[in-house]
């Protein structure tokens, strides 16, 4: 290869970054900054001096802490019940032949709703779930998450199952196990890493939700981190030191989540339908 | 990618009960998916014939659905999220691509460059909002300083304030936002295509720009439309971003459909009406994707 | 990743989390049962008006013991979250706070309580008469005669800002109409290199209470005397012409304004008038964080073919009828609005609605803009007390932001602004008749 090819590679390279990295440099320095510099005109491109100040208010609030702490319970309780129910049904659909053609239909109902936009599930959600008292609970946050949740581990592990060769389980209900016993002793454990990266997907999807909490929460009991940091936008001014502080927080740790997904990021993305 | 399931073993059937086990393992999952998903929309479907106020309810019968046919509202908001969705659409597809051919192509530290790209789509869609209007500002952002320091006169230039221009930052916010997506799916694809086609093109003295539409460019093409039919459904949906960055403003410039049913819903109370609306959100969106479930139920390929 | 999930013990941690996790989602918020019968639960708008709540709310609390809970939403939010809480049987709060021209909406549909019984509980008549005239009447459905459903808090009515120094450096009197306001802003804005006006274009409420003045004072009427929509008129068209000038000489991007954006154009000298909250005063008068501190002037709005009116917008207190807590959430109520309370609020700069706190020597020395705040409030008109004025104002506010934004020239905006706000009606009278 050329150097002007492989320096104008580079040249591109950098372009990207500073696209792309550059918004996330500046939400932290944004966090970092002391209040006076937060409107400086020009704005300065490094706090000076860096202060926790932001992070302390939010958390003397008693805000972020509760907000990430019911970010935190409603991902893993509703990541935690769609991975049970899903995965049993997963199994289900990739193992046995059901009647009414079970395996087609729900197979594909599942696959659309991907396509849905949730707006249109959640207008009867809302009201759905305020007959049974749910609204502003967490417990109706990871019911109305399982909506989504839901259908992605059913078809995540389904791919996963398929994948997994069948004389293993076969020879196991020749021997005399029962379906349930193969499955919890030969398939479950063959799956675990596919497990895995299901659970931490549903985690960042639920982690990041907006829609659903906005209208699903009111009070600190219920509310999570994205709608609290919507919240900072007021009618007077905007928070941008809160804003920013709440932003690294809502960001950092998923960022470790991906990392650790990383090898099935691809295919969790697309439904399985490219396997990266 | 359906199988033929596991035929069940006869002599494990011979105790009762056994035989219902697919049914146990499926019972909860499917009664649940019923819940959260089927019944919503029957009960979608018996809002929009209502009409509801805060007092209760009364049947309208085809009202709602007849009103969304003048509301000019309702097809503005339409028509910009389509011109919305195909700008993205474009740039992420072009941006994604090339970001994919150059990290599959000699350079360093590839590995790392690959995880630091994901960021901007790891982080909740609300913070890129967030970031985005931060940068924004007319007075305290950072794009309009950068300007300033290059020489340019930055008073006119108010962005997400401008009607002109509004629409247009907030394709790049989310273009920003989901490239990435793209290129993973093009980085996957790319990496999936094997080496001999390569090879016989550079036995043949192929030129780079021709390897690349013969060669490449088919044979990524699944993976190509996977990633715009999913970005399609996400566009069609947007609603975080501009909630944040605009609420739908300066003057309805920046309204979404999802966010003008969320308003008729929320703020003026009208259910029977949004559940029309979505209705028809619905419609298209089940439309398009026939395609999208037509393209993964198809034989495997390389991919 | 693949060794995590090999180790043996992984099943017991597993169950661990999820006995942790069914304890945390079914448990009630944070320890609130204990505390929760002497505690009560208060909405309130973010910003000035919440950190002034905040404040007396610890005070309460050190002093009676009884905890008043502060939740804050920003203003659309917070109308959302009122709305839902008042259509349910339950509700979430004990008290909410609510801007008035959201006042009628849930008067109607029943979701606030009758303060009259909780007065005679007390063994009162009813509030005071320090209460300003036109605050109370807010506070009542039907408007000014009805049953007592709220306490008005915060006495809010737009004030007319401009810089009296530049005034007098050039020889004006200080503007009496709105022509007045064009020409001034016109000479003084180019001769000092600023923008003439400044004003709120973001669409929906900002924008409308920013022309709400503009069309009284040209003779023009949102609704008429029964309660129809005459936007299309010649006078409202005449005010939103006007106002379009004034958009000529305003800072760029105004179409996107709000109180923020406005207050901060004034208070770094880069406008010469605009309208805005009495909230905003301490901002100006502050040397710290204003550039004009002492060159602001205050009045009362322009005339046109009528005597300048202002807009109230007071922020009211009221309890929702589905509140278990309504003697509790009364108890606070009387004492956060009674003068003592309302005076430190008045410190933190929330305007009073009562008639002596105005009148009060050490707070005029305070805010001596005090005077013309008082004679605002007098003198001021509530928007119109509809029912569905919050979609009214949605809509007019879409209208004339893209008016402003030069989408439609202003005889078409206001065309099809009533052609939209008739339907409105219609569909609401419609759906009551049922």
């Amino acid at each position: 290869m050329t150097r002007t090819r492989l320096s104008l590679r580079y040249a591109a390279l950098g372009a990207f970054a500073l696209f792309f990295l550059f918004p996330l440099y500046w939400l932290g320095v944004t966090a970092l900054k002391p209040p006076a510099q937060l409107f400086a005109q020009p704005p300065t491109w490094w706090p000076d001096p860096p202060t926790l100040a932001h992070f302390r208010d939010l958390l003397a609030g008693a805000a972020l802490g509760r907000l990430a702490w019911n970010s935190a319970v409603v991902a893993l309780g509703s990541t935690l019940l769609a991975l049970v129910v899903g995965t049993l049904g997963a199994y289900s659909l990739s193992r046995f032949s059901l009647p009414l053609r079970l395996n087609h239909h729900v197979s594909f109902w599942i696959l659309s709703t991907r396509a849905f936009p949730p707006i249109i599930s959640i207008v009867p959600l809302f009201l759905i779930l305020r007959q049974f008292g749910l609204v502003d609970t967490r417990l109706g946050l990871v019911l109305a998450y399982a909506a989504f949740n839901l259908p992605f581990v059913v078809w995540m592990m389904k791919g996963f199952f398929d994948d997994l060769p069948r004389e293993l389980e076969e020879s196991a209900l020749v021997d005399g196990d029962t379906p349930f016993g193969a499955f919890r002793r030969i398939a479950l454990p063959l799956v675990r890493p596919g497990l895995a990266a299901t659970a931490l997907f549903c985690l960042i999807l639920s982690w990041n939700e907006f829609l659903f909490a906005l209208v699903l929460t009111q009070t600190e009991a219920a509310l999570t981190l994205p709608v609290g940091i919507a919240n900072q936008v007021t009618q007077y001014e905007i928070r941008w030191g809160a804003m920013s502080a709440a932003g690294v927080v809502a960001m950092v740790p998923l960022f470790f989540v991906a990392l650790l997904v990383q090898r099935h990021l691809v295919r969790g993305l697309t439904y399985g339908a490219v396997k990266g | 990618m359906e199988r033929r399931p596991v035929p069940l073993a006869p002599t494990a059937f011979g105790h009762r009960g056994h035989a219902l086990f697919p049914y146990f393992f499926l019972a909860p999952c499917l009664l649940l998916l019923l819940a959260l998903t089927v019944y919503p929309l029957f009960y979608l479907a018996r809002l929009s014939l209502y009409r509801m106020t805060p007092e209760g309810e009364a049947f309208a019968g085809l009202a709602n659905f007849a009103r969304l046919v003048t509301d000019g509202f309702f097809w503005r908001a339409l028509g910009q999220t389509l011109v919305f969705t195909f700008s993205a659409l474009t740039l992420e597809f072009l941006l994604g691509l090339a970001l994919a051919l150059l990290l599959h192509s000699q350079i360093r530290g590839r590995s790392l460059w690959r995880a630091l790209f994901l960021l901007p789509m790891i982080l909740p869609p609300v913070v890129a909002g967030v970031i985005w209007r931060l940068i924004y500002n007319p007075n305290l952002g950072v794009l309009n300083a950068a300007l300033q320091g290059l020489g340019f006169d930055t008073s006119r230039l108010t962005w997400l304030a401008d009607p002109s221009v509004a629409l247009a930052a907030v394709v790049v916010v989310d273009v920003w936002e989901w490239t990435p997506f793209v290129f993973l799916i093009l980085l996957a694809g790319l990496q999936a295509i094997p080496e001999e086609p390569y090879e016989a093109a550079r036995i043949d003295g192929s030129g780079p720009w021709q390897t690349f539409r013969h060669i490449t460019l088919p044979l990524l093409a699944p993976a190509i439309l996977v990633a715009l039919l999913l970005r399609t459904f996400d566009l069609l949906r947007l609603f975080d971003q501009v909630f944040i960055l605009t609420q739908g403003g300066p003057g309805f410039a920046t309204e979404t459909i999802s966010l003008y049913i969320y308003k008729t819903a929320f703020r003026f109370y009208d259910f029977g009406y949004a559940a029309a609306l979505s209705f028809v959100l619905l419609g298209a969106t089940l439309a398009l994707s026939h395609f999208y479930i037509r393209l993964l139920q198809r034989p495997e390929r390389t991919a | 990743m693949e060794a995590l999930t090999q180790r043996r013990g992984g099943w017991l941690v597993a169950a661990l989390v999820v006995a942790l996790l069914l304890a945390a989602l079914l448990a009630p918020g944070c320890g609130r049962d204990e505390a929760a019968a002497r505690s009560v639960l208060l909405a309130v708008n973010a910003g000035v008006e919440a950190e002034g709540l905040k404040q007396a709310a610890r005070d309460y609390e050190r002093q009676f013991g009884v905890r008043v809970e502060i939740v804050e939403y920003p203003y659309p939010s917070l109308f959302e979250k009122l709305l839902i809480a008042f259509s349910g049987t339950t509700t979430t709060y004990d008290l909410v706070m609510l801007d008035d021209p959201w006042f009628p909406r849930f008067a109607q549909m029943n979701g606030l309580r009758d303060l009259a019984p909780l007065y005679q509980t007390k063994k009162l008549d009813g509030p005071d008469a320090d209460f300003l005239p036109p605050s109370l009447a807010l506070c009542r459905h039907p408007y000014a005669t009805g049953r007592l459903l709220a306490l008005p808090y915060v006495g809010n009515s737009q004030l007319f800002f401009y810089r009296k120094d530049l005034f007098e450096k050039h020889g004006l009197d200080p503007p009496h109409t709105w022509d007045d306001v064009l020409t001034a802003g016109l000479r003084i804005g180019a001769a000092e290199k600023m923008h003439g006006y400044v004003m709120r274009g973001a669409q929906g409420n900002p924008i409308v209470a920013d022309f709400m003045p503009l069309l009284w004072a040209f003779g023009g009427e949102l609704l008429d005397a029964d309660g129809r929509p005459r936007v299309d008129s010649p006078e409202a068209v005449a005010a939103l012409e006007l106002m379009l000038r004034l958009g000529k000489i305003a800072p760029p991007g105004y179409v996107n304004f709000n109180a923020d954006e406005v207050g901060a154009h004034l208070a770094q000298g880069t406008a010469v008038m605009g309208i805005n909250w009495p909230a905003w005063i301490p901002t100006f008068e502050d040397p710290v964080r204003s550039k004009v501190a002492g060159r602001i002037g205050y009045a009362v709005m322009p005339s046109q073919k009528n005597a300048g009116a202002s807009a109230i917008g007071n922020w009211l207190l009221a309890i929702p009828r589905g509140s278990d807590k309504a003697s509790l959430a009364f108890d606070f109520l009387l004492w956060v609005t009674s003068p003592e309370a309302m005076r430190l609020s008045a410190v933190r700069g929330n305007p009073p609605t009562r008639s002596s706190l105005f009148e009060d020597a050490e707070l005029r020395q305070r805010f001596p803009a005090y005077p013309v705040q008082q004679q605002a409030l007098l003198g001021s008109r509530p928007r119109p007390r509809s029912p569905v004025w919050n979609e009214i104002e949605n809509t007019f506010g879409t209208y004339l932001s893209q008016a402003n934004a030069g989408v439609y020239p202003p005889r078409e905006a206001l065309a099809r602004a009533q052609r939209d706000i008739v339907a409105i009606l219609e569909r609401w009278n419609a759906a009551q008749s049922r």
